[in-house]
C-alpha cells in the first residue's frame, strides 16, 4: 500500500511542479516591479502636491485627429499679445465668450462651498476639515492651486470678479500650465524653484500659447487637481489618480487609450460649466432607464445606468440583472481601486514634528513609497485595495468643525447612510480612509489649524501644533480652549472610477464564498446564499432528521436481511 | 404462484424515473447552492439548478395534463382504510413474511400509506418548494409584482430549504420503501417495466 | 477471495482519492503573513540576504503585470526568486537530477486574496526533496531548513526596503544581492 501511496505521491508531486513551470511560463517582464513600486514622479519633495495637468500631455491619438472646431483660438486677435498674467487671459477669453464667467461663479468649482438641501449642512471645501490635510481656511494660499481662480489668498477674496476666472486650467491643451501651491491660484510668471529648496525649476508659463492652444477639457486638465487631492498623487480618491491620464484597458475600459477613449466629460457631460455628479449628493440608486438623446432630463448623466440602463446583463445572465436591484454596478465591476498607483490608506498626524538632527526629515515604506513626513505624520499605502461594502442610499452626514464629537469613538468625518430596507440604498464599494488629527480637547470639536504660510505660525515652518491651531482658529473666528489632542477618524469616498473589463468583473464564488463569507461579508440584513448566513437551526434539524431516517431504513433493512436468515 | 399485472404506462414511468433524477440532481445543485459543499462551483450551480427548475416545470406541465385527461389523479385521493395494516406490515409484518396487506391494480396502483406520502409530497413538499423556489427565480421582479416589501429573501430561501430537506428525507424513505415489495426488487422492476409481480 | 479482492481494490481507490485530495496540502504550503504585500517582500529578501549559506536574491517577479499589459486585472502577486550554489550545483551536477533544475530558482510567492490580506506560499522543498533520491533529499532538507529562516519575521525590526528587478535581467538596475549565478 505505501508503495501505491508513494508512487501516487510522486505523481502528483511532478504534476504539481508542471504546473508551477507553466506558471512560470507567463511571459514577467523584468523590469517590471519597478515601474509599480516606484514613488510617483515629485514624491522624493517634501509635499508632492503639485497640480502638473495629469502628468501626461493630451493622449498622442487625440493630437492627430484635424480638430473639429470652428474656431482656431491662435488666428484671434484678441489672442495675440504678450499676457503678463492670468486675468488678463480670462478678460481676453471674456470677450467672445461674455457668459462664460458668470456661468463658472455659480458652479463648486468657484465657491468651493456646497449647500445640502436634505441635510441643511454648509460643506464644500471651503468649511469641511477632512482628514487629509484637514482644512483649506487659513491655508487659501496654498490650497487654492486647485481653484479656478486668480488670487485667493485670504478669506477676503472677491468672488464676484469675472477676470478672477481661470479659463485655462481647465481649457489647456499644451499640458504647459501648471498653477502651483503657495501662488493663490497662479501659475508662475516667472522660473521658479520648486518644491522650495529642491533645486527643481518650474518654468514660467507661456500665457500666449496657453491662451491660443486652448480646447476642451481631457482628463489631464481635470486630473490635474483630481489626481491630486488630499496632497500628492493618488493620496484620496483611490480610484483617481495620474494613472488615468493615459490609462490601460484593465484600468479603466472607458477610458483607455487604446480603446474608447473617453474624457470625464464624456459621463460628468456638463453644460453650463456646471460639471454633474457629486460626492455631496451621490446617486446611489439610479432607477431610470438608459437616457435618450433629445429627452429633457435633469437627472445625474454620470452615473452607470444613465448609459447602461437597469438590466445591463444579457438575457442569458438573467441572475445577474436581479442583482441590480440592491447591489451598485461599482461593486462587482470595480472590483480593486487604486490598481495603478498605490493609494494613501491611512494618515496619522498625531507623530507630525519628529525632528532628526534638528530637522524635519522624511522616511520610506518597503516599497519606496514616503511613509514619513514631519511635516504630516505617518502614512501607509496600499495598491490594489479591496473596497469596503456598506449600505448607500446617497445621503452624507458630515462631522463638521461645529459638531460635537466623542474623542473615545472613532469620529467619522463623514457617514455614508443606508440601510437595506429604506428602498434606496445599493451595496457600495468604499475607500475607508483612517487616520489622527488634532481636535480641541476642551470643546470636543475639530479643529482648523495652519499649516502653509510665510509667517511663524504655520506648523510647516515650526512644527509648533499651539501656534498652528491658536492661528487657525483665530482666523475663522472660532473659539479655541487652547487644549488639543488626537482623535482617531475615518472617511469614506465611494468607488466609481477605474472600471474594469468585464472578464475582471467579480465572479459569484468571490461574494457567494461558504468558506469565507465572501466579499460582502460585513454587510448585514440581506441574505445571500452560500454566504454561511443560512438558518443554522434549520440546516442542523434538517441534517439530523436525514441522518436518521438513512439510520432507521438501514436499520429496518438489516432487520428484514436477518430475519430472512434466520429463516432461510 | 405469482402473477404479473400492468400497473404503470409508459408516460408514468417516463414521468416517474424524468422526475427523479431532476430532484436528485436539484438536491445536489440546490445544496450547494445554500452553500454545504463544494462540486460545480457556486456560479455553474446555480445555472444548473434554474435549467432543471425549468425542465421540472416543463415536465409537471405535461404531467398534469395526463393525469386529469386520463384521470389517474384519483390515484392519490387519499383512504384510511387499511392505512393502520400497512403500518403494522412495515414495523411487523414485513420481518416475518407476513403476507402483503395491499394489493396493486392498474385502479389502485399505491397502497394507503403510499397514498398518503405522495399526497402530502403533491400537496405540501412540491407546493411548498414551487412557490418559495418561483419567488427565489424571480426575485428581480418582486418590486414591480409590488411584493418586495412582504417578503423577503430570507423567509424565501428558509421555506426552499425546508422543503428541500422534506423531500430528501422523503427520497431516503421511498428509495428504502421501494425493496418492501413482493421481492426486494418487484417494485423497482415495475417502475422500470411497467408489470408488477403479485401475490 | 471476492471480498477480499473487493476490498483491496476499495482500500487503492481510498487511498488514491486521500492522496489526490492531500497532495497539493502536501507539496505547497500558504501562511497569512502579518505584514501588508511589499512589506512582506521586503522582510522575506532581507531574511534571504542574511541566511548565509550562499543564499541570494535572483529576482522578484510579477506576473500580474503580464495580465495588465493584455488588458485584465488580477490581484496582485510578487514571486522573490533566491538561489543558494552551494546547493544547486551538487544537484546541477548529477545528470541523473539535472532535470530538476526546472524548479530552480527556489520561488518564494506573495500574493493577496479576497479577503484582502497578503499570503505566502511556498513549495514544501523537504518533502519535495525526498522523492528524488538520497542526495536531493539531503540537499532540500537543508533547503527546507533554510526556507524556514526566510519565513521568520522579527516585527520589531524597521521594514526594510523592498528590491525589485532581475539583476542581469533587462537591467532592472541590479539591486537585487547580485549573486544571481544559479
Amino acid at each position: 500500500m505505501s508503495i501505491i501511496k508513494n508512487f501516487l505521491a510522486w505523481v502528483f508531486a511532478a504534476g504539481s511542479a508542471l504546473t508551477v513551470l507553466s506558471a512560470l511560463a507567463t511571459p514577467a517582464p523584468a523590469t517590471a516591479p519597478k515601474a509599480e513600486t516606484g514613488a510617483p514622479a515629485l514624491a522624493p519633495s517634501a509635499h508632492p502636491y503639485a497640480p502638473t495637468n495629469g502628468g501626461a500631455p493630451a493622449p498622442a491619438a487625440e493630437a492627430k485627429k484635424p480638430s473639429a472646431s470652428t474656431a482656431d483660438h491662435s488666428k484671434f486677435k484678441e489672442l495675440q499679445k504678450d499676457f503678463k498674467e492670468g486675468p488678463e487671459v480670462t478678460k481676453a477669453c471674456l470677450t467672445c465668450h461674455t457668459e462664460a464667467a458668470k456661468q463658472v461663479q455659480h458652479t463648486k468649482h468657484w465657491t468651493w462651498e456646497f449647500m445640502n438641501p436634505d441635510t441643511k449642512q454648509r460643506l464644500g471645501k471651503k468649511n469641511i476639515i477632512n482628514n487629509f490635510c484637514t482644512a483649506v481656511q487659513s491655508n487659501y494660499q496654498f490650497c487654492t492651486a486647485c481653484h479656478v481662480g486668480y488670487g485667493w489668498k485670504d478669506d477676503k477674496f472677491d468672488f464676484s470678479k469675472q477676470e478672477s476666472v481661470d479659463c485655462v486650467v481647465c481649457h489647456d491643451t499644451t499640458g504647459k500650465y501648471r498653477k502651483l501651491p503657495g501662488l493663490a491660484g497662479h501659475p508662475p510668471y516667472q522660473d521658479t524653484e520648486f518644491p522650495p529648496h529642491s533645486g527643481k525649476i518650474v518654468k514660467a508659463v507661456d500665457l500666449k500659447d496657453v491662451a491660443q492652444k486652448v480646447g476642451k477639457t481631457s482628463r489631464a486638465t481635470c486630473g490635474a487637481c483630481h489626481f491630486y487631492g488630499g496632497g500628492g498623487d493618488a493620496v484620496k480618491h483611490g480610484d483617481l489618480d495620474s494613472s488615468l491620464a493615459n490609462p490601460g484597458k484593465y484600468l479603466d475600459v472607458h477610458m483607455a487609450k487604446d480603446g474608447l477613449n473617453f474624457t470625464c466629460g464624456t459621463c460628468h457631460a456638463t453644460s453650463g460649466h456646471n460639471v454633474p455628479g457629486s460626492r455631496y449628493t451621490p446617486t446611489a440608486m439610479d432607477k431610470e432607464k438608459a437616457r435618450l438623446r433629445g429627452k429633457a432630463d435633469n437627472s445625474n448623466p454620470a452615473t452607470c445606468q444613465s448609459c447602461h440602463g437597469t438590466k445591463p446583463h444579457p438575457e442569458k445572465m438573467a441572475k445577474l440583472n436581479e442583482h441590480t436591484a440592491k447591489i451598485a454596478c461599482q461593486t462587482c465591476h470595480i472590483p480593486e481601486f487604486a490598481r495603478g498607483i498605490a493609494t494613501k490608506m491611512s494618515w496619522d498626524w498625531s507623530t507630525a514634528g519628529k525632528m532628526k538632527d534638528g530637522k524635519p526629515y522624511t522616511g520610506k515604506d518597503s516599497a519606496g513609497r514616503n511613509a514619513y513626513d514631519s511635516k504630516k505624520g505617518d502614512f501607509t499605502w496600499e495598491k490594489d485595495v479591496i473596497p469596503e461594502y456598506v449600505w448607500f442610499n446617497g445621503k452624507v452626514d458630515y462631522t463638521l468643525r461645529e459638531t460635537k464629537l466623542d474623542p473615545s469613538k472613532v469620529v467619522k468625518i463623514n457617514t455614508m447612510n443606508g440601510s437595506p430596507d429604506d428602498g434606496k440604498s445599493m451595496i457600495w464599494p468604499m475607500k475607508v480612509f483612517r487616520g489622527k488629527q488634532p481636535f480641541d480637547a476642551g470643546s470636543n470639536q475639530l479643529v482648523v489649524f495652519h499649516t502653509y504660510g510665510k509667517d511663524d505660525s504655520a506648523f510647516w515652518g515650526n512644527f509648533d501644533w499651539d501656534k498652528a491651531l491658536e492661528y487657525g482658529m483665530k482666523e475663522i473666528g472660532a473659539e479655541y480652549s487652547g487644549k488639543y489632542a488626537f482623535v482617531s477618524t475615518e472617511m469614506s469616498w465611494p468607488i466609481t472610477h477605474m472600471v474594469a473589463p468585464k472578464g475582471d468583473a467579480l465572479t459569484c464564488a468571490q461574494c457567494h464564498d461558504a468558506k469565507t463569507g465572501g466579499r460582502l461579508k460585513n454587510v448585514s440584513g440581506v441574505y445571500m446564499p452560500s454566504t454561511g448566513r443560512q438558518n443554522s437551526m434549520l440546516d442542523m434539524a434538517g441534517w439530523a432528521l436525514a441522518l436518521l431516517t438513512l439510520l432507521g431504513v438501514i436499520v429496518h433493512g438489516a432487520g428484514r436481511i436477518y430475519m430472512s436468515n434466520r429463516k432461510g | 404462484m405469482s402473477e404479473k399485472i400492468y400497473v404503470f404506462k409508459v408516460f408514468e414511468r417516463f414521468w416517474h424515473w424524468s422526475q427523479a433524477s431532476l430532484i436528485i440532481f436539484m438536491l445536489i445543485t440546490g445544496f450547494e447552492v445554500h452553500g454545504s459543499y463544494h462540486l460545480f462551483g457556486f456560479g455553474r450551480a446555480v445555472s444548473l439548478h434554474t435549467i432543471a427548475a425549468w425542465t421540472l416545470i416543463g415536465l409537471w406541465v405535461f404531467a398534469i395534463f395526463w393525469h386529469f385527461t386520463t384521470g389517474e389523479w384519483k390515484q392519490y385521493i387519499p383512504t384510511m382504510e387499511k392505512v393502520l395494516a400497512m403500518v403494522r406490515y412495515y414495523s411487523v409484518g414485513i420481518f416475518v413474511h407476513a403476507p402483503h396487506p395491499f394489493r396493486a391494480t392498474t385502479l389502485k396502483k399505491h397502497n394507503p400509506l403510499q397514498r398518503l406520502a405522495y399526497l402530502g409530497v403533491l400537496l405540501f413538499i412540491g407546493p411548498l418548494l414551487w412557490t418559495s423556489g418561483w419567488f427565489y427565480l424571480f426575485f428581480g421582479d418582486w418590486n414591480t409584482w409590488g411584493v418586495d416589501k412582504y417578503v423577503s429573501l430570507e423567509w424565501v430561501a428558509f421555506f426552499h430549504t425546508a422543503g428541500a430537506f422534506m423531500m430528501l428525507l422523503f427520497l431516503i424513505a421511498h428509495v428504502y420503501l421501494t425493496t418492501a415489495g413482493h421481492t426486494p426488487t418487484a417494485h423497482i422492476k415495475a417502475m422500470i417495466t411497467g408489470w408488477e409481480e403479485v401475490d | 477471495m471476492l471480498k477480499i479482492l473487493s476490498g483491496f481494490i476499495l482500500g487503492l481507490i481510498f487511498t488514491a482519492f486521500t492522496a489526490y485530495n492531500m497532495a497539493p496540502g502536501l507539496m505547497f504550503q500558504e501562511r497569512v503573513s502579518p505584514f501588508g504585500l511589499e512589506e512582506t517582500v521586503a522582510r522575506i529578501q532581507q531574511n534571504i540576504e542574511n541566511a548565509g549559506n550562499g543564499w541570494s536574491l535572483s529576482g522578484l517577479r510579477n506576473p500580474a503585470k503580464a495580465v495588465q499589459s493584455d488588458g485584465g486585472n488580477t490581484l496582485p502577486v510578487l514571486m522573490i526568486e533566491a538561489c543558494s550554489t552551494k546547493y544547486s550545483a551538487p544537484i546541477l551536477k548529477d545528470d541523473s537530477v539535472r532535470f530538476l533544475s526546472i524548479l530552480m530558482p527556489c520561488k518564494i510567492s506573495i500574493y493577496k486574496k479576497n479577503d484582502g490580506k497578503t499570503y505566502i506560499g511556498n513549495m514544501n522543498a523537504g518533502l519535495m526533496g525526498r522523492m528524488f533520491g538520497p542526495m536531493v533529499g539531503e540537499v532540500m532538507s537543508h533547503v527546507a531548513a533554510d526556507q524556514a529562516k526566510f519565513l521568520t519575521f522579527d516585527p520589531s525590526k524597521p521594514a526594510p526596503q523592498m528590491k525589485v528587478g532581475t539583476p542581469g535581467g533587462g537591467g532592472a538596475g541590479g539591486g537585487a544581492g547580485g549573486g544571481g549565478g544559479c
